[in-house]
């Protein structure tokens, strides 16, 4: 797939802007602040339709003004499909809207039309930082790739905040009303569940390769699930029975302190090396390591799932990475359709047919 | 837009309370108050009247706790309905539009709203207890359920459909679909599993 126009109107530090970016590399050179980020979580915006570095909408609107507009044409295998994200902004809240071509749609519907993924800075953290940023990975591309998951994950947690509302006291404790949250944590945790330990399959696979081959095979990276609840096997049954039978264990300790206790929602992926926990035992260059493995087996399992490679955005992050592993993770991602790459400097070794930008104030110029 | 001093104390002061309706903003509200500027004084005395009205005069329905002038409400009130049915709605506004289909002739009951702990909604704050009683007075032989399909609506559904499982009653839930007229590619793949799941022989 692949991003022939993209139009800004009112997006963070954007009056107007109108691009046609090429095929292949795009290469966007500027100071700080100038807007490079801004351009690709735009960009991103027209696949997962949520912002990649803020919960805070309102912050997408250009300051003093009530409407923000993302669109974008992008020809995928269907056809070319053309994506609008309106964010609006009135005295109470800040509300976003969506279309593909030119009708309205949901959210739900909006997402994975054509599908992104993005590295930043804050990537790298992804062996060493909190569980949370592991499941967000996750939760991004399983969300683009399948709706199904979108729409379980969406039911659980729902169900989740109304059970945690109900532990803290916020109703009357009601049991019957538990069991019927319960029920649906069972059925719609058991979906994403499934489909994690699925997804993770895959990921390993290309992870494991990847690295394998840029540490000449002396290191060995194990990627594994580690579900909150494990399960004997990975069948539906199987699955709704183990979830079942933990919230039946913890049922009183919940009571007791007053939150939710298990689940899917505290899932992780493990990540060791050689048999030891990454995190714990892993030098800052062997979790790198690990970290553009991760994000290569990312790419090449959402492209191979649909077998229609996803857009790559590299904001500000290879000039993070040392020159030779900037290279390997080029060279590990392969053929990528179109890629977007934002650095203060033109980063080494790039392909000679790389379309080049420059970002100032607001406004691209090629160059 | 706020209280900026160009503008007259008293269009501000309705701008104000025109941004307090939902779905309205500053903009919306000050046009809404330049329209009514321009219109006769005996229009804007209605519309005062009017809402002022709507606080005075209607209350809720002792038997299905719908808004109405008379209480019982004309839908209560009205013998050629079907006394063997009760459609439980969320709000009253539901009733509106179940009519608007004129395919049910029952009567309803009109709950309050859906279980939502987040929103400090459970049981004791809905109009439950007065279903039951309803049941029991009026021994209906089905209760519809139609409240939304959406989070809330379903548990809400499943709860009152378990609570009501012990009386002698038939407990039944509007049927999820596809929109009448819709392209089948572009029903999402959540509704479209639904109506598979639904589907009816012919």
């Amino acid at each position: 797939m692949q991003l022939t126009r993209v139009a800004l109107s009112n997006f963070r530090n954007y009056a107007e802007l109108d691009l046609e970016p090429a095929p292949g590399l795009n290469v966007f050179v500027g100071q700080n602040a100038q807007g490079k980020s801004n351009l690709l979580e735009a960009i991103a915006m027209l696949g997962t339709g949520k912002s990649f570095r803020t919960n805070r909408d309102i912050d997408l609107v250009r300051e003093g003004l009530e409407l923000a507009v993302v669109c974008g044409d992008a020809q995928i295998r269907a056809g070319i499909v053309h994506l609008g994200c309106t964010i609006a902004k009135n005295a109470r809240s800040t509300r976003k809207t969506y279309t593909i071509n030119g009708q309205g749609v949901r959210y739900a519907r909006f997402l994975g039309s054509i599908r992104v993924v993005t590295f930043v800075p804050a990537d790298l953290q992804l062996v060493g930082g909190p569980p949370s940023l592991r499941r967000a990975l996750l939760n991004i591309a399983l969300a683009q790739e399948d709706r199904t998951y979108y729409h379980e994950l969406a039911r659980y947690q729902k169900a989740l905040q109304q059970k945690a509302a109900m532990l803290r006291g916020t109703v009357a404790f009601d049991t019957d009303l538990l069991a019927i949250y319960d029920h649906t944590l069972v059925e719609a945790g058991t979906a994403v569940m499934l489909a994690r330990n699925h997804f993770i399959s895959e990921l390993k696979r290309e992870a494991e390769r990847t690295h394998a081959q840029w540490t000449g095979g002396a290191e060995r990276l194990e990627i594994t699930y580690a579900p909150n609840v494990p399960f004997e096997a990975p069948t539906v049954e199987a699955v709704a029975d183990a979830f079942g039978r933990r919230l039946r264990q913890v049922a009183e300790a919940e009571r007791l302190r007053r939150s939710t206790l298990a689940g899917p929602h505290r899932d992780d992926l493990g990540l060791a090396l050689d048999g030891h926990p990454l995190a714990a035992y892993g030098s800052q260059g062997q979790q790198r390591t690990a970290v553009l493995a991760l994000k290569v087996a990312e790419y090449a399992v959402m492209r191979d799932r649909s077998n229609e490679a996803p857009l790559l955005l590299l904001d500000d992050v290879l000039s993070e990475l040392d020159r030779e592993r900037a290279a390997a993770f080029l060279a590990g991602i392969g053929g990528y359709a179109q890629a977007f790459v934002t650095a203060t400097h033109l980063p080494d070794g790039l392909p000679d047919a790389a379309r080049r930008f420059e970002i100032a104030r607001a406004t691209v110029r090629p160059c | 837009m706020s209280s900026s001093g160009k503008i007259a104390g008293p269009v501000q002061a309705l701008i104000n309370e025109f941004t307090k309706l939902p779905t309205v903003g500053p903009k919306t509200a000050a046009r809404l108050v330049f329209h009514l500027l321009n219109r006769p004084r005996h229009e804007a005395q209605a519309l005062a009247e009017a809402i002022l009205g709507v606080k005075d005069k209607v209350r809720f329905c002792s038997t299905c706790f719908s808004l109405t002038e008379l209480d019982p409400c004309d839908i209560c009130s009205d013998e050629r309905r079907d006394t063997h049915c009760i459609c439980v709605v969320a709000e009253a506004k539901d009733i509106y539009a179940i009519e608007r289909s004129d395919a049910f002739n029952g009567r309803y009951h009109v709950l309050g709203g859906l279980i939502s702990p987040m929103d400090g909604i459970g049981i004791e704050q809905l109009r439950v207890k007065e279903l039951i009683a309803r049941i029991g007075a009026e021994c209906p032989s089905e209760i519809i359920l139609a409240t939304n399909p959406n989070a809330e609506g379903e548990a809400t559904a499943l709860y009152l459909s378990r609570l009501l499982h012990s009386l002698s009653v038939t407990v039944t839930r509007l049927a999820y679909g596809l929109p009448i007229g819709a392209d089948l590619d572009y029903a999402d793949e959540v509704t479209l599993a639904k109506a598979v799941e639904g589907r009816q022989r012919l």
